[in-house]
């Protein structure tokens, strides 16, 4: 059992995930686009989120504060957040 | 007193370092860029620092604005010179805005033994994270020279991440905790 946390559009909402912790990003994926279609996650809700909405997203497997298996489905962030190069 | 490098002090890194102005620690800035006006709009300069070279500015207006020292370091942070860059450090901070500085800094601060926390943020302006090394994995851009923050429209996601990134390093300094943190625009989330 695991917890996926999914942040989309600014947005992140966790979901109780009964799969294992070495599922594959592919299927982490894929599974993700049915829980927003379906509401599953709490302020996710996009019954029309396209199915390779996070295709180009990173799959994080962490552990939590408590020792408890977290997955993450986030988007890239390859910046320092400058316009010109730092 | 222990010394933290600050390495890239563009957007994230300038306003990581004004919330750091009070901090129990030597601050070393590392960049070679220069401000540019449109740097006023995202990134933590004044129009008198213009022109000047980024972490020289940032030592600047830590002087004059609130009687704080820094040591500027205007130089592009490379294999050849990391060592020298991360010496007496306590902590490195990695505000850059590409992999393979990223990766150049990860390779020092290991080799070095140093601690070493990244800030980084997604190219919409809608998420961002604070990691430990032991736990970061640098993303590259979908395309080399992706836009960011033209315009400064992520102003406030990035005022939220350098206040993250701040309270991290105070988190650090006062008990040597590593916190990780996700921040999105609906909540900022401790993930360790």
């Amino acid at each position: 059992m695991a917890t996926l946390n999914i942040t989309y559009q600014g947005q992140s909402a966790d979901y109780e995930l009964a799969i294992d912790f070495a599922t594959t990003d592919a299927d982490i994926r894929r599974i993700a686009v049915e829980i927003v279609r379906s509401g599953g996650a709490r302020g996710l809700h996009l019954p029309n989120l396209p199915a390779n909405a996070f295709a180009a997203f990173v799959v994080d497997r962490l552990a939590g504060p408590a020792g408890e298996q977290r997955i993450y489905l986030r988007p890239k962030v390859p910046f320092g957040a400058s316009c010109c190069g730092s | 007193m222990l010394r933290i490098v600050i390495c890239g002090v563009g957007a994230l890194g300038s306003t990581c370092v004004q919330y750091l102005r009070n901090v129990k620690a030597e601050l070393r800035l590392v960049d070679f860029d220069r401000v540019e006006s449109k740097n006023l709009a995202a990134q933590w300069f004044v129009k008198q620092s213009l022109g000047k070279n980024k972490a020289e500015a940032a030592r600047l207006q830590l002087a004059n604005f609130y009687g704080a020292k820094a040591e500027a370091m205007g130089v592009r942070l490379v294999p050849n010179n990391a060592a020298q860059l991360l010496a007496d450090c306590a902590l490195a901070v990695d505000c850059f805005d590409n992999a393979d500085s990223r990766l150049a800094l990860s390779d020092a601060a290991r080799t070095a033994n140093v601690p070493l926390v990244h800030a980084a943020l997604a190219a919409d302006g809608t998420f961002g994270l604070v990691r430990w090394d032991e736990r970061f994995t640098p993303d590259r851009e979908d395309s080399e020279g992706q836009a960011t923050c033209e315009g400064g429209e992520h102003l406030p996601m990035i005022g939220v991440l350098g206040a993250v990134l701040a309270r991290t390093i105070q988190d650090f300094v006062a008990g040597a905790a590593r916190h990780d943190y996700l921040v999105s625009l609906s909540a900022v989330t401790r993930t360790t």
